[in-house]
């Protein structure tokens, strides 16, 4: 009795407030619903088939799978270079770990809001600096994809420190007698690296990365502030659809069949990444 | 010396001439002052849009070094928007959060990792699995439900939202670390005679105090940075929080240059921000020790 007592204001607090909600949202799915009018009429598949025909979804698909990819692949690869630095001994590093959890603290709203500006074309600082090496200033947001790209760099400058907070702990962890071994044995750094490293670190790199893209799927900050979806739908997400669809077009029955969309997106990569998760693990015993 | 040897100097022990060792160290400076710089020129500029006279800092090419630093586009928020309310909000909202989600959590981890009942791994699966749920799969139904409850633009109806977003994770990290405690000084305190309470107080927290610390500090943060929440549910000054101000100070004062709306958003970007800045530099370890805590076990 006791142990349901303790439970009880957590389960209560969830149901009502999340799984309540996402049961009420797929229901919600199969219906003609908007608080205009108060229309609530069943409409069976509609919402989805006209969701399966949206090319805004198939734009949004096709840019999440490559926002997802190319950040995650950017803070695995960025995140492992400064977790490598950051665990060697150095003046100062102490200091360089303190500036490494900024970008984490900021909220992303506020990064996405500067970053309108930070990719300027006349004024921005990301211009100025190329302007200063190569003499041109390329148009980041007007462009398909660029303004992916925009969207993506900003997205890992705000997110590979939390990987390398991790990265650093998993590097911590490793037993220092291997890279002993391997100096005796006279191996190089990329070497070491490959062969004691990555292995060693795959289990980690994994199961973050799977909890890094889930994010990156569900993420809505950055793009509602630096491009809202633009141009045209060229860098919207999925977050980013419901909220139009929900908030300003006021279509809440479309909104709940595009936020089913999105779980069954978080389902898949969660997928994808428990059989990766699951082959490493296999691999490495 | 020979156990302190770092990886990279580990490495190609035959070839280890000075020269080679020099660039060596100075590739290495190099990386790490290339990563310092662009962590910190970003926030630097931005820094830089919001005191810097704008007609200074953009001229072509940019003028980086600080120049006639001033506090105007602070007073024009302050005077054009209530940012003292929704800097309260915030606070309000992030401090009672994290408060409230740490009790419940900790009465509710102790539960599952102590008392052995039935369903309570079930419990910890569906924490987990609900916390994969998007926000935008569950913001229709909330959204309804709270205009009937008349909970919407009010810090009640927010704070439920936000204690509910900390509850799986802080469950999650409390239940594993009660679940190192040996479990023998509470058997002996249950002879001793104390109460249950008393037990949970005494005996119990001062244990699970360092992850107390440490989930405190992160889901303040968190709480803190929440935007996707007010931006549905809050209307007004009443329940409003500072990231929403982003955007309205966009359009305040008399701005006819492009460069005093970004130095009117910078001034609000830095309200949000140097908070957290001085809370994540202040518990640097709690929070390394919170990020780890989750992933690395």
């Amino acid at each position: 009795m006791l142990g349901y007592a303790l439970v009880a204001p957590v389960v209560l607090w969830r149901l009502a407030t999340s799984i309540y909600p996402f049961i009420y949202t797929a229901y919600l799915s199969f219906f003609e619903n908007s608080p205009i009018g108060q229309v609530h009429e069943f409409i069976g598949f509609d919402n989805y088939v006209r969701m399966a025909r949206d090319p805004d979804v198939h734009d949004t698909i096709g840019f999440t799978i490559f926002f997802t990819l190319t950040s995650v692949g950017l803070q695995i690869v960025l995140g492992l270079g400064i977790a490598e630095l950051l665990t060697r001994p150095f003046r100062g590093r102490s200091l360089a770990r303190a500036v490494n959890l900024l970008p984490w603290a900021i909220a992303p709203i506020v990064i996405g809001t500067a970053a309108t500006w930070i990719f300027n074309q006349d004024y921005g600082l990301i211009n100025d600096i190329i302007w200063r090496i190569t003499g041109a200033r390329p148009l980041w947001l007007i462009h398909p994809t660029s303004a992916r790209f925009a969207v993506t760099i900003t997205d890992a400058w705000k997110n590979t420190a939390f990987l390398a907070v991790i990265f650093i702990a998993g590097l911590q962890g490793i037993s220092r007698e291997l890279y002993e071994a391997a100096r005796i044995d006279g191996a190089s750094a990329i070497a070491t690296f490959r062969y004691i490293t990555l292995p060693l670190m795959m289990p980690l790199i994994i199961s973050i990365g799977i909890f890094a893209a889930v994010y990156r799927v569900t993420s809505f900050e950055i793009v509602y502030a630096l491009t809202q979806g633009g141009p045209g739908t060229a860098t919207a997400l999925m977050s980013y659809l419901v909220y139009l669809n929900g908030f300003r077009v006021l279509d809440f029955g479309y909104a709940a069949a595009l936020s089913m969309g999105l779980c069954l997106m978080v389902l898949i990569v969660g997928l994808v990444g428990f059989a990766l998760l699951r082959r490493s693990w296999t691999r490495s015993t | 010396m020979a156990t302190v040897t770092t990886a990279h100097e580990a490495s190609q022990p035959t070839t280890r001439r000075p020269p080679r060792k020099l660039l060596y160290r100075v590739l290495f400076y190099l990386s790490v002052l290339a990563f310092m710089a662009i962590i910190l020129v970003p926030i630097y500029y931005i820094f830089l849009t919001a005191f810097m006279p704008g007609s200074r800092l953009f001229s072509t090419p940019l003028n980086y070094f600080p120049e006639g630093l001033n506090l105007d586009r602070f007073r024009i928020v302050f005077t054009s928007l209530p940012l003292g309310r929704y800097l309260l909000n915030t606070l309000f909202l992030a401090t009672v959060s994290t408060i409230i989600a740490l009790v419940v959590s900790f009465l509710g981890a102790y539960g599952i990792a102590r008392i052995r009942f039935p369903g309570a791994n079930l419990v910890l699966v569906g924490l987990l699995l609900s916390s994969a749920l998007p926000g935008v799969a569950t913001v229709i139904p909330l959204f309804q439900m709270y205009q009937t409850l008349h909970l919407m633009n009010t810090l009640q109806g927010l704070l439920l939202l936000y204690v509910s977003a900390l509850l799986p994770v802080t469950v999650w990290v409390l239940v594993s670390f009660i679940r190192q405690v040996p479990s023998e000084i509470e058997d002996a305190a249950k002879v001793d005679g104390a109460g249950f309470l008393q037990l949970l107080w005494r005996i119990v927290l001062p244990l699970v105090s360092p992850a107390i610390a440490t989930l405190g500090v992160i889901n303040f943060i968190v709480s803190w940075n929440e935007f996707f929440t007010p931006l549905i549910f809050a209307r007004g000054p009443n329940s409003k929080v500072i990231s929403m101000a982003l955007t309205e100070a966009q359009v305040v004062g008399s701005s006819t240059q492009f460069y005093q709306n970004w130095g009117n958003m910078s001034a609000v970007a830095i309200l949000a921000t140097v908070p957290v800045f001085l809370v994540t530099l202040i518990f640097q370890r709690q929070i390394v020790e919170g990020i780890t805590s989750g992933a690395v076990k």
